[in-house]
């Protein structure tokens, strides 16, 4: 139990104390027992702009906003009722007239047979903390609310210690209750089947290197459902060895499945008009076939007669034997020409930016490579030198190599499905291309036979093949060739000539291959 | 007499070498044009018909020639694998459609059904 009033320390003396009650950095004060105040130290009367006889007994609470002044008042009888420390926060308004936050603390203090003589408290400024919390309310107010609208969360992930914060809107995106806590092993229950390998993968090399994950895949809800995410996490650690991922998720569903039926409704298009002109070319094919076939026939079962008659017509026969060769010939003639129909298109040749032909095919392909996974890497030689040759044909052996390169890294799940296009200048005033992957590698028995007319390793693929891109090549003056790689997978490159000084020259030679 | 019209050459050489030789007075025309612009009209007894033939087709021939109260017997002849084309045809009034190549006795046997027919 303390004394009712302390003895003033000899050192200090009665100036040094009150010295040190004026200059503490805080409003101070105390108060009789019934509540009403008797002594305020200067900070406070500077503060509020009163005098001692003004802020006394109850003239304090001129200073309170009204809107806290009845909430103080209940808040300092409940203190008071109780007898044990207490403390909130009020509004005072200062000497300018300008309203601040303080928190106000007030502890009692008894006699030696613990009645309470005097209440004695600080105030402390608060109004920069206040707006600071104002602040962070509203600030997670546009962020939920964005968060909303964009279909994102964001999350917080320190790996050592397991622990993971998931923002509203992460918890919406994982269709889960905020109420139960994240945990990694709660996410990966939601990776789709198909793609926990790679996401398993990935993750394993960002914990292990704290390297940035970034990835689109799949999630299976409870109901069956797929959702399409893009993930992206940050190491904001400062240690090395135990990061500290920031990230956000985006739900990309809606426009993942818009992409997908868009690209079905293309290639289903692409199929019926190939359909149709395939059937329109058999048709074709048919109908020119069978007159010089029906010349053939009748004209060898005529022959067939007039050798059997009772009297051989000779000559008859040699006739019709002739007319049999000249209509084999034009059958013959016929497929010629629609050989050359199908295949030939038409070549135009342009002076042409390979880089820039080659950037357009990248932009093509960026879904498909998106939703493969493939991280594609492109070293496009600033130098490069024009060639000369048709864009367009030259555009599909590009993409042609591309697919080729994606579809052999389809079984890929323990490294980066690496793709590298590079452009450059190879010796002899040529320009090459090369397109390396990091999958499967070169079958061995196929390597002589990959680039025959009917070699193929997949069933309705799309693509022109590489017996047509071989082709292609040639007529540009180049060649195409594959090889195996320092590593995983093959590197597949086509070499042409660039453009020569001359380039109606090289027109004309172009147009004799 | 037997008239053929076909715009294919091989056909317009090759039959009526069968139709001769099997002891028939035959005739070639390239077009539907052709034919009724000339005198055969009236002394053909079978007609042996191409169904794509440039300008009047050969079912429109026949059709003119119906219209005109000078009907003649057709076999029609076609290049076309449209198999429904036989029984609309033969609906029509045709004696028979043979799809390109027919054997040459297939010929004479529907030529031998014309010839009944008249």
């Amino acid at each position: 139990m303390r004394n009712a009033r302390r003895d003033p320390d000899p050192a200090i003396g009665e100036r040094g104390l009150k010295l040190i009650i004026d200059t503490i950095p805080a409003l101070a004060w105390s108060a009789r027992p019934d509540g009403s105040a008797e002594f305020f130290n200067q900070h406070y009367l500077d503060f509020v702009g009163f005098s001692a006889e003004q802020a006394r007994d109850w003239g304090w609470t001129a200073a309170l906003h009204p809107d806290d002044a009845g909430g103080l008042a209940e808040s300092w009888r409940r203190i008071m009722a109780s007898g044990a420390p207490g403390e909130g926060e009020v509004r005072l308004r200062r000497y300018d007239g300008e309203y601040r936050w303080f928190l106000y603390r007030a502890n009692p203090l008894r006699d030696d047979q613990g009645a309470i003589v005097k209440w004695y408290g600080v105030n402390t400024d608060i109004e920069d903390r206040k707006r600071a919390e104002q602040e962070l309310r509203r600030s997670e107010a546009f962020l939920a609310q964005g968060q909303r609208l964009t279909h994102t969360g964001s999350l917080w992930w320190d790996v050592s210690t397991g622990e993971v914060i998931w923002s509203e809107g992460n918890y919406r995106i994982m269709d889960l209750p905020t109420t139960i806590t994240p945990t990694v092993d709660l996410v990966m229950q939601r990776v789709h089947p198909e793609d926990l390998p790679i996401v398993r993968a990935m993750l394993e090399r960002s914990t292990r290197e704290g390297a940035t994950f970034d990835l689109e895949h799949r999630l299976l809800m409870p109901g069956g459902s797929v959702k399409h995410v893009r993930v992206v996490l940050h190491n904001v650690s400062q240690s090395a060895g135990q990061p500290e991922f920031v990230g956000a998720v985006q739900d990309v569903t809606a426009a993942r499945t818009a992409e997908e039926a868009l690209n079905r409704a293309g290639s289903e298009l692409a199929r019926v008009a190939r359909m149709t002109t395939l059937n329109a070319l058999t048709a074709s094919i048919a109908h020119e076939i069978n007159q010089p076939l029906s010349g053939i026939i009748t004209n060898a079962g005529t022959c067939l007669r007039m050798l059997d008659a009772a009297v051989p017509d000779i000559q008859g026969a040699r006739e019709t034997a002739r007319r049999t060769i000249r209509d084999g010939n034009r059958a013959s003639e016929v497929i010629a020409r629609l050989r050359a129909l199908y295949t030939k298109r038409a070549f135009t040749l342009e002076s042409l930016d390979l880089n820039e032909a080659i950037r357009e095919v990248i932009a093509l392909s960026q879904t498909d490579l998106q939703r493969n996974h493939i991280v594609l890497q492109s070293e496009l030689a600033p130098d490069l030198p024009a060639v000369t040759g048709d864009r367009i044909q030259l555009q599909q052996v590009t993409l042609n190599l591309l697919r080729n390169a994606s579809e052999a890294m389809a079984d890929v799940q323990d490294r980066q499905r690496l793709m590298r296009i590079r452009t450059e200048r190879e010796v002899g005033d040529r320009v090459r291309v090369t397109v390396r992957d990091a999958g499967s590698g070169l079958p061995l028995e196929s390597v002589g036979s990959m680039f025959d007319a009917f070699y193929t390793t997949k069933s309705g693929g799309m693509g022109i093949g590489l017996f047509v891109c071989r082709s292609i090549v040639e007529r540009h003056h180049g060649r195409l060739w594959a090889e195996p790689n320092d590593g995983p997978g093959a590197t597949f490159s086509f070499s042409i000539p660039r453009r020569p000084a001359d380039a109606s020259d090289a027109a004309s030679v172009l147009m004799t291959a | 007499m037997v008239s053929v019209i076909d715009d294919s050459e091989a056909v317009r050489e090759s039959l009526p070498d069968l139709l001769r030789h099997s002891g028939f007075d035959a005739d070639a025309f390239s077009s539907a044009e052709a034919f009724l612009e000339s005198e055969a009209v009236s002394k053909t007894s079978c007609l042996i018909l191409d169904v794509g033939l440039p300008g009047m087709s050969g079912p429109d021939l026949h059709q003119e020639l119906l219209s005109r109260g000078q009907g003649i017997p057709t076999i029609f002849i076609t290049a076309q694998g449209d198999p429904s084309l036989r029984p609309r045809l033969v609906a029509r009034g045709a004696v028979a459609c043979l799809f390109k190549p027919f054997s040459d006795t297939a010929l004479l046997d529907a030529l031998e059904a014309a010839v009944e027919k008249e």
